[in-house]
Order: C-alpha cells, then structure tokens, then sequence
C-alpha cells in the first residue's frame, strides 16, 4: 500500500466507525444537545421512511417521503412519463445531450426489466457524465479561465493551463470518486503529496496538485501593477474563504466580514479564523502576483537539473559563436582598411580615432569626420561574410550549425495553476472589514457553529482542534491547515461534513427536478429557504453518507424513484393538485425545466450531427465583434470541427461569454453559482431565429435528414421531428410540416435553385423550425 | 399575482399594482408599465456615462485656492505611479454662466450655455480609485460586480410604455465597449429582462434582429406560423408553464421589433436644426451625437432608461487625463459638450425634460496634485455630477469640496444617495423597491447598510 493511500485510509476510518454504528430507522429527533440548532447544523439522522396509503405507488424510500406529502393533501402522483419522454429526460440530465433516434428505438422496444436500469448505468458510465455533472461543480467553485475580474471585454488574461483543473473534475466525477476524497484533493491536494522535494512528480503528485486549483477560482488583479495593493490581495483571500463556504457550505460567511453575521450565528472571529487556514496559501503579508505563484510542472529538482543543462548548453554555443566573431573579426578589420585606403591619407588616422570614440565625447572635428564618413566607413555583416575564404565560410557555418543544435536542446516547462502554502503570519480580525484597521490576532479556526461539544462563540476547543488536526499533514514546509479544514468537512464525526452533505445532496436534486429541496441552494443558513421535504433531504443525507459519497449511486437513487419518472405535462387526474399547488412545490409532476445555456447549444450540435464529443484540453477561443457578439473565431483553431466542441470546452470567461450562452442566462462568475436562473427574453427568440450558428447548424441537420430518410417527404419530417425532438410527429405536426415543405420546395425551386438545393433549403426551414421549439428547449 | 409560476421571479414589490391590459406573459417579459409608489415627477432617465474620471477642478468645480497654493505639497491618496506631491493650479478657466452664474470651464460653452437647466452635484464622492470598482458603484450602487444596474432597477420598478422595445436601452459606440463594458447594464440577480439592451446606432440595431443569412420574408412568416402551431400543441400540454406562453409571445415581440427597430434607425425625418444640436453633421461629434439623438427618439417612444456612453476612440476611458489636463480635456469636450447640451436642449423644446431626468457623471474625480507633470490621477474622494429636469433645482450647485477640490466637504452626496434620490423623483421609494434574493430583500441603495437618503436639497 502506498503512503497516500494509506492516509486516505486513516482519514476515512472514523468514517467508517460511524457507519457501523448507524442505526437505521430511528426517529428523527435530534440528538441530546442539538435541539437548539438550527435544522441544518445538526448531524444527519436517517429518517424513517413514511407509510403511504397508495404504496404501489413507491418504487424507492424517496417516492415516499414525497408522497406521504402529497397524500396529506389529497394527492397523488401523476402517470409515469412514456418511455419516449423518459429517455430524453434522463440523456439530458446524465450527459446533457438528446439520445439518438436509434437510442431511442433501442430503449422504447427494450421490454426488459433491466431496460431503465441498464439505460441509466449506460449514460453513468458515459465519458460526457463527467462533462454534465463537472459543469455543476465548476459552476459552484466559480471556475474561469482567467485570472482577473475580466472588465473589459477585448482583454482577456488567460491563466496558463488553468484549464488542467477544469479536466481533473471531469476524470474526477466519471471515475465517481468518493465525496470526501475529492473535496479532500482540491481543498489540501498539495498537503497529501510530497512535491516539494520529490525528484520527479509522479502521476499522482500531478493530480494532487492540479486538484488544488480548485482554490484558485478568486479573480485576482494583482498582475496588474497599480491593483497589487492590500485592498485586491485581501480581496482575493476573502472571496476564496466566501467562495468556499459558499459552495461546500451553503453560508453567507461573506456578511461577517465586516461585523457579526447579522442573521445567522457566524461571527466576525469564525470569519478570520476561517480565513486563516487559507492565509498560509494567500498571504497579503508575502503576496504573489499570478506569475509568482503557479507552479512549474516539473520538480523543483528537475527543474535545477533543466537550468544546469541549458546553462551548459549556452555556453557551448556561446563559445562557439565567440569563435565565429573571431574569425570574422580578421576580415572586418580587412574590410575596413580596404574601405579607409579610399579616403585622402592625410585624414585617415583621425578619422579612425573618431570613429573609436563615443559619439558624446568627439571634437567638433571628430564629430565632422564621423557625421561625413561613418556611413561609407561602417562594415557591414554581409561585406564580412562576402570576404570570407571558402574554408572559413564552410567553419563558421559549420559552428553556427552546432551552436544553434545546442540551443535547440534546451528544455523548458510549462506551468500549473494551483495552491500551495508559504510561510505563515498572524491573521488579524478586521475592524469593519478594512484591512486598515486591523484588530486582534485571530488563531486559525472552524466555524463555532458546527463545532462538536461548543457552545457557539467558544473559539477555545474550535482552534486546538485545528492545532490537533494540522499535525496530521505528511508533506514539509506546509501548515497543514488547509488540510485540517477538509478534514473538518469532510469527517462524519464532525457537524460540518453534514452541513456540507446536505448542500451536496439538496443540489443533486436541484439538478434534477429544477428545485432544490431547500430551494436556496447558496444558503441552508438561517436565512435560507427552509426544505420542502426536510425528512426526504436527510434520508438522502444519510444515503450519501452510507454509499461512501459516491455520485453516481445517489443520482441513480434518485433517478429510480416514482417521483423522477412521473410526467411533466399535466395529466387529466391533476387538477386538483394543480389548483391545491400550482407552483408543484409538493412534486406532483414532474418539473419542465428548460435546458441550461450549454446544453442548448450541445443540443443542437449533437442533432447536427456537428458535434465534436473530443475530451478535455486546453480551450477554444471565443472573441469579441464589433457588434457586440462574442463567438468562436473562424481561424486559428486547433482542428476545423473545433468550432463544434462541448461549451464546456470554450474559454471560461467570468463576464463575456458567447452570445448564444449570454441570452440562455450564462451567469457571471464574479463569484460562483450554485443554481442556474432560467429566463424566456425575446433576445433568445431571436438568436435562436436568425443567429447564424443556428442557420448553419439548420442546414448540416437537413443534410442529415436526407441521409436518413431519403427522397420521401413523409419520411423526411417523420425523420427531422426523431432527431431533433426523439419522437415521431403526431397526426396534425406531420400534415402540417409536410404542407409547409412542398411549399417551400416550390418557393425555392421558384428561385432556380437545383431541385436537390432546394429541397435541402426547403427542409433546412424545417430543422430550424424544430429547433425554434419550445419542446426542444426543455427537458420533458 | 406575478409571483405565481415557473417564470423565476422572485416576490415583486410592486405585485399589487399590476396593470390589467397588459397580459400575464407581456408583464413576464418586462413589457407592460407598472404604478410607480407614489406621484412621480419624471418617468424615464437618461444616464450619460462620462467614464474615465472627469476633473472637478478643471471643469465643473473652481478652485481659486488651488491657483494660489500651487506648487505647495499635499499628502493625498494616489492610485499610478507618477504623481508629485505638488498642487498643480488648473491650466483651464472657467467662465459664469446664466443668470444663476454658474461657474463652469470655457471648454464647455454649450452645456454652460444650459447651466439655468442644471443642478450640478459638486459634493458627490466615490468608494474606489479604479475605474471598474467605481463604474460598477456609479451604476449598482456598490463596487463588487454581480448586482443589477440603476437602469435595470428602474424597468424592473416602472416596466416600459413600449410593447415593442426594452424597457432599458443602452447606446454605446459601434467601434468597442467602454472600460467595463456590459458589467455596467447587468440585471444581477433580477430577471433577465431587465438586463440593459444593446441598440446599435448602424447597421442592424438589435443583435440578431435579422437573418445572419437572407431568407425571404414570406418564408420567415410561413415558418413562424408553423412554428406556432407546434408550440401552440406544445404548450396546451403544460397550462401552468407561463414561460411557454411568454416564449410564444416572445416570436411575436420580435417580430414587431423588427418594425420598430427600423423606424429608429430611420433619422430621415430629423430637421437639419435637430442635426446641428447635435453636431451631426462633424465628425468629431457626429458619434456621441447620433448616440445622443437616438436616447431622446426613444424617450419620446417611451423607453424607461437609455444609458449613453461616450466615444471610445482615442481610449476607452475618454476622461482619464493622466498626461496632460489641458489638452486631453479639450479633446473631450470638443466631442462631449455639444451632444450632451444638445440632449438636453432638444428634450426642453420638446416639453419632454420635466418628465426626463438626465444624469451626466462620471465614476470618480481627480486629484489636486500633478501627474507626470501635467496630468492628474484617479481620486474618490470627490467629483462632479450634474443632473438636469426630472424635477430636479435648475440652475442649482449643491455641496462643496474643500478649498482645493480634493474632498467633498459640504452635504457630501454618495452615489446610494444620488440613486436614492432619483428613485425617488420616478416615483418609487428605494427601501420599498425590492427584490427577494437568497433570503433577503434586496434594495438598490441597500440603505441599511449605506445609510443612502434622498437628497431632499436637489429637488425643485
């Protein structure tokens, strides 16, 4: 067993313990101690699973839950959706593209009892899960591809190989690595391996440490001379600290920055003791700009080890280009006699000693002779080589061949963006939050409101548990602090890594059903939303906790309930509920949830038959126009279909994104997102009718149709409404668009266009019609 | 009740108040009118975005200490390297203008010439010395992007009288985005429909309002009839998805900015005298002009908030004179004055600037001391804004800055109060103007924690 597995065993045997120790099915009170908590800072206690009247109606503990609900009022679910239906939902939710016709023709006559079982492990085990579910993550880490707060919308400033990180999260999430240890990677990956000293970086040194680039996600603008001031240094230190909790948390630690949280139970010291296990990282008392602080990806030894041999390796050229200008500097100085024998003898020395004296220290004479002769006298580099003998022309080139050959050889390396500590100083609490007035001292520290066995505000016990927690850090000249911290989230014996599951779990769910339990997915403080279903949310805590945090085993959880698979649309027996919750708060249907701003885009490649599924790498360019539209140049890309990458792929701006994404309500990344807002402007009604991506993208589709279907009009739509919406069209859809493309063969044959043309023209206002849908904007 | 459906609105403030001929999905979408708290005195605004910094004491704000003590050091707070710890007196004069005497530079002769229209804010100060931090503050109120904009606050409050057009409109120079560019018109948190839209003053005003490639209009209509039946069915399967409803209406709306958006654009019925009050006719300020011209036709169609910005050649700062205050201002002014006076005069002979606020400001000022000689450097700590009709005093200075124009020193006016103050004139009270966001009742003005207050004393 190696060292860092090892570690990773000791950090999840309390874990495991606690496992044990579970008793499942007691009642959900709250443990002796913890009934004053606010619901989300307590531990998770498994709910008992409720009983239903109508338990045919419950496929998975989590159907009851909600239907127990559903039943107090009267209600019920509404019909499972058809197969039809169903394997379009879960495509898009899985790996965020429409299945294919032949998928679904696969799937629809499939009358296995394995059928959606197997559908479901076919798309978990999918490459693109990754990407889907990454972009969840990264969305909740605030990732970007550039390191400043990105004002201006022509000056992009990239972060070389930033996007290592973005990929790491994809392998992360399709290898379904356990919750604790991928948070534990990213948060203290640095502290788990030991880089500083290793010969060479093993794979494993690599992942560790472009796993810490998680906490690079702050704008900073400290590359910028005149912003690389405490204000911005301290600006990029707290928001990583906000950010952090924002995400793993769900807390607004950012409003006790200035003074005590108003609302919720975090103080103004939980704030700077948070802060100071990330200080060591980000210290404004020894600031690093970016370029300072990425990390060569070679050790530190082979990085002497690269110096000395280029060291080396310029000075063999240097001596051979010193024994170049040696031999050429006999026939310069031949040259230049030749060249001073054309002046009158009598001014020949003085006119030599003028011109070997610095132009600001000549004599009026000496400046006259060098103004009158130096251009004629000057010899230059070709005359030298001109006067060169064969046998030296042949040596001097000879030499520069092997001094350039040298040069060739050096080596040099790239750089990784992540996180490492330096030396730590004193953290001091901010009065007001201005770094001008700082207060006491505050020791590094967990929040105090999810500490064990603390009453809120005792910081005593919650710093000499990091104290306690530091030692644990196996890697030299680090605090070990960032380590104590993943370990304070992630262990089940700590309130934390409950507060932090329940975040994790109350997102799941929002990216299925559109809502999260607790619909304020940013906040389960105080403040936030309180659960719709709060048993349902901690069952499903418990779960995450019980399956060793595995993603894709919860979202299978879920995706295998009645509630997941009932309809969207409104069945006839749901008029009731309708009238009783017509906001579906209580889940009596399932949500239509419009496809988010990459999806749309992917979508429509993917029934393109454009789309470039490549993995990972660096990213595609997007660049401003004039006209205010951000979109992905013509030249210059990698491979011609680069154009028709995943949008996960294309350069993360936090401001400026491609102008398809920008009206699909791409958020901003100032800081992070956790939940996607979902908005209908008439600015996405006109991108999606005129914007030329969509046109073009209209056409490749067509083009796609007549090789599926032929010459056979009816075939044809029949085949277009497959692709594009994964169904057949009904009875008055068909008839329509059939009436609809004879006329517009006619209007373009009418334009002289060649009859295969315009029934390609014809059918692409077909495609794009399709595409303009409501239908295929949404998950059904 | 707007707050009901999928249509991720949060609670409105103003749900109450809603206008029954406007349809649910027109109201979704922005697009219907909304009361207004109380008896506005105006109902649209006109933001004209001066960024880079105006200098007070050259231009708006004399500082007659400031000649005298030249030359004598003052400790200040600088943002670039390059500043001496010298007074440098203003190399620019300024002039009385008016009845009310106003004293403004001689470099700008047009807006002087308007100075019984104004109300010049001489106490106004900022919280940040960069450009982005102090733009974002003069247009959201705080210096962290990631909050909505004045305008969008303001459409979302009053919604639009145009059923054709955004409610907020932004006109910016076709050759490139000032410093900031669209973080300056973000809807934050608010709905998307609020977020500030591009008009462009050439070509085709809107993005994609047209065809990327030609497709005849015949064709165009026969696919957005079929279309419609296709959403139509869609949608009679999801009867409490009013966004489907709003998508739907969404092809129509577009389709009527089509029409409208041609009209704008078609500035073959201005006199040649609406022309020369706008300089269109020379190319040094044909640009802002046009940009200046196009805010008050869509005033005038009933737009609630237009935000103009200045020319972004030879920067896109156009006011930050680091190097040389006298002539980097003349070059300024020469392009500014005459549009922005223009703006204001045009609205006045067309009974349109009681009803109008105009605001001209910049995101911070500059400092007493020189820079690289000549220049000044960014400073906070106060600057000049001016605001015109909409109720506010004509012919008016408020506030003072101490003897030599480093600080706002007398009724010191932040940028919470001044949008306070400007909610206030449209009608709506800033701690009633919110929007639920992640457990809170967001305002603009977050006034419980900036203290913002109407400034009673700008108003007639």
């Amino acid at each position: 067993m190696n060292t860092l597995a090892f570690r990773f065993m000791l950090l999840f045997a309390v874990l495991v313990t606690a496992m044990g120790g579970m008793v499942r099915g007691q009642d959900a009170a709250p443990p002796a101690g913890e009934s004053g908590r606010h619901w989300s800072f307590r531990k998770v206690v498994r709910s008992v699973v409720p009983n239903v009247k109508d338990n045919g109606l419950v496929r998975s503990p989590v159907d009851a839950f909600v239907l127990a609900k559903l039943e107090e009022r009267g209600l019920t679910f509404s019909p499972e959706s058809d197969k039809t239906a169903l394997i379009r939902r879960v495509s898009l939710d899985l790996i965020g593209l429409p299945p294919s016709p032949e998928e679904v023709t696969a799937f629809v006559t499939n009358d296995s009892a394995t059928a959606y079982d197997d559908l479901l492990d076919r798309l978990l085990a999918s490459q693109h899960f990754g990407e889907r579910w990454g972009r969840h993550w990264l969305d909740a880490a605030g990732y970007a591809d550039v390191m400043s707060t990105d004002n201006d919308a022509s000056i992009i400033h990239p972060l070389e190989n930033r996007w290592m990180y973005r990929d790491y999260v994809v392998r992360s999430l399709n290898a379904d690595k356990p919750f604790a240890r991928f948070l534990t990677e990213q948060i203290a990956g640095d502290e788990l391996v030991e880089w500083r000293t290793a010969a060479t970086y093993s794979s494993e040194i690599r992942e560790h440490l472009i796993a810490t680039g998680f906490l690079r996600a702050s704008s900073d603008d400290t590359f910028a001379p005149e912003l690389n001031k405490p204000l911005t240094q301290y600006g990029v230190l707290q928001r990583t600290g906000e950010i952090l909790a924002n995400n793993v948390l769900g807390l607004t630690l950012n409003c006790a920055k200035c003074h005590d949280h108003k609302y919720e139970p975090l103080t103004q010291r939980d704030y700077y003791g948070f802060l100071a296990l990330l200080q060591p990282a980000f210290n404004p008392d020894r600031w690093l700009i970016p370029a300072q602080r990425q990390l060569p990806n070679v050790s530190a030894a082979e990085k002497t080890e690269i110096e000395r041999g280029n060291a080396e390796l310029d000075r063999l050229a240097g001596e051979l280009r010193k024994q170049i200008a040696e031999r050429r500097a006999t026939y310069e100085a031949k040259v230049l006699a030749t060249k001073l024998a054309t002046l009158p003898e009598a001014i020949r020395g003085d006119t030599q000693v003028a011109l070997a004296t610095p132009a600001d220290k000549r004599t009026e004479v000496q400046k006259y002779l060098a103004d009158k002769f130096g251009t004629t006298l000057a010899v230059k580099p070709e005359e030298v080589t001109a006067a060169l003998s064969e046998a030296d022309k042949a040596a001097t080139a000879e030499w520069e061949k092997q001094a350039a050959e040298h040069l060739g050889r050096k080596k040099s390396w790239q750089h990784w963006q992540v996180t490492y500590d330096g030396p730590a100083t004193p953290t001091k609490l901010l009065k007001r939050g201005n770094h001008e007035t700082p207060g006491e001292e505050v020791a590094p520290g967990f929040l105090a409101v999810l500490m064990n066995g603390t009453e809120v505000g005792s910081s005593r016990t919650r710093e000499s548990s990091v104290r306690s927690l530091t030692t644990s850090a196996t890697a030299q000249a680090t605090s070990g602090r960032r380590l104590a911290l993943a370990k304070w989230l992630t262990d089940r014996e700590s309130p934390a890594a409950h507060l932090a599951v329940r975040v994790q779990v109350n997102r799941v769910w929002q990216h299925l059903f559109g809502k999260g339990l607790v619909e304020t997915t940013d906040n389960l403080g105080v403040t936030g939303a309180k659960p719709t279903h709060p048993e349902l949310l901690e069952w499903l805590a418990a779960e995450y906790f019980d399956n060793g945090g595995r993603l894709k085993l919860l979202v299978k959880r879920i995706m295998t309930s009645r509630v997941y698979l009932q309809t969207s649309s409104v069945a006839p027996n749901q008029t009731a509920a309708a009238q009783l919750d017509p906001d579906n708060r209580l889940l009596w249907r399932m949500r239509l949830r419009r496809l988010e701003s990459e999806i749309v885009r992917d979508a429509v490649l993917a029934v393109s038959g454009k789309l470039d599924a490549t993995l990972g790498g660096a990213p595609i360019a997007v660049e401003p126009r004039p006209d205010g539209t951000f979109v992905i140049p013509d030249k210059g890309l990698p491979t011609p279909t680069s154009q028709w990458r995943r949008t996960l792929y294309l350069l993360a701006r936090r401001n400026y994104h491609p102008t398809i994404l920008t009206v699909f309500d791409q958020p901003n990344l100032t800081t992070n997102c956790t939940g996607r807002e979902s908005s209908a402007v008439v600015l996405q009604s006109l991108t999606m009718l005129n914007d030329r991506f969509l046109l073009e993208q209209a056409e490749h589709l067509a083009s796609r149709v007549i090789v599926a279907a032929g010459s056979d009009t009816a075939k044809q739509i029949e085949s277009a409404f497959r692709i594009t919406l994964g169904r057949l069209p009904r009875d008055a859809e068909q008839a329509a668009s059939v009436e609809f493309l004879r006329r517009q063969v006619q209007h373009y044959s009418e334009e002289k266009l060649p009859a295969d043309q315009a029934v390609l023209k014809a059918l692409a206002q077909v495609c794009h019609t399709l595409l303009n849908t409501s239908e295929f904007l949404y998950v059904p | 009740m707007l707050a009901a459906s999928g249509l991720g609105f949060g609670t409105l403030a103003l749900r109450a108040l809603t206008h029954e001929e406007a349809s649910a999905a027109e109201r979704a979408a922005g697009l219907a009118p909304q009361q207004p708290h109380f008896d506005p005195r105006a109902k649209s605004v006109v933001m004209l975005v001066q960024n880079g910094g105006p200098s007070q004491m050259d231009l708006l704000d004399p500082k007659p200490e400031l000649t005298k003590r030249a030359g004598q050091t003052m400790s200040v707070e600088t943002f670039q390297m390059g500043n001496s710890d010298k007074l440098m007196a203003s190399p620019l004069k300024f002039r009385k203008y008016g009845e009310s005497g106003i004293e403004m530079s001689t470099l700008l002769p047009h807006l002087g010439s308007l100075a019984d229209e104004l109300c010049l804010v001489r106490s106004m100060y900022s919280e940040h010395n960069n450009h982005t931090e102090a733009l974002v503050m003069l247009n959201t109120g705080k210096i962290f992007p990631g909050r909505p904009a004045l305008g969008s606050w303001v459409s979302y409050g009053l919604g639009t009288e145009n059923r054709s057009l955004p409610g907020y409109i932004v006109l910016r120079d076709p050759e490139g985005y000032n410093t900031s560019g669209t973080l300056l018109w973000q809807n934050g948190w608010l709905p998307a429909t609020y977020r500030g839209t591009e008009v462009a003053t050439q070509g085709t005003p809107v993005v994609n309002l047209q065809p990327a490639t030609p497709i005849a209009p015949a064709v165009q209509r026969d696919k957005l009839d079929l279309l419609a039946k296709l959403n139509e069915e869609h949608r009679r399967q999801f009867p409490f998805d009013a966004e489907l409803e709003t998508r739907i209406r969404n092809y129509e709306l577009a389709a009527r900015m089509q029409l409208v958006a041609g009209e704008l654009l078609d500035l073959s019925k201005e006199s040649a005298d609406t022309r020369k009050l706008y300089g269109l006719d020379d190319p040094e300020t044909a640009g802002y002009g046009l940009r200046c011209l196009m805010a008050r036709r869509l005033i005038e169609s009933g737009v609630r908030f237009v935000q103009v910005f200045p020319p972004v050649k030879p920067q896109f700062q156009p006011w930050d004179a680091h190097g040389n205050t006298k002539t980097e201002n003349e070059a300024i002014c020469r392009k500014c004055d005459l549009p922005s006076a223009g703006l204001i005069r045009d609205l006045k002979q067309r009974g349109l600037l009681d009803s109008t606020i105009v605001l001209w400001s910049g995101e911070f000022g500059r400092l007493p001391v020189s820079q690289n000689g000549t220049g000044r450097d960014h400073n906070r700590n106060a600057f000049t804004a001016i605001l015109a009709g909409g109720g506010f005093k004509p012919g008016h200075v408020h506030g003072a800055t101490d003897e030599v124009g480093y600080r706002a020193a007398e009724n010191r006016v932040g940028v919470p109060d001044l949008h306070a103050t400007i909610l206030h004139q449209l009608g709506l009270d800033h701690d009633r103007l919110t929007y639920h966001h992640h457990g809170n009742d967001e305002t603009l003005t977050d006034s419980r924690v900036t203290e913002a207050r109407i400034v009673k004393e700008l108003i007639a």
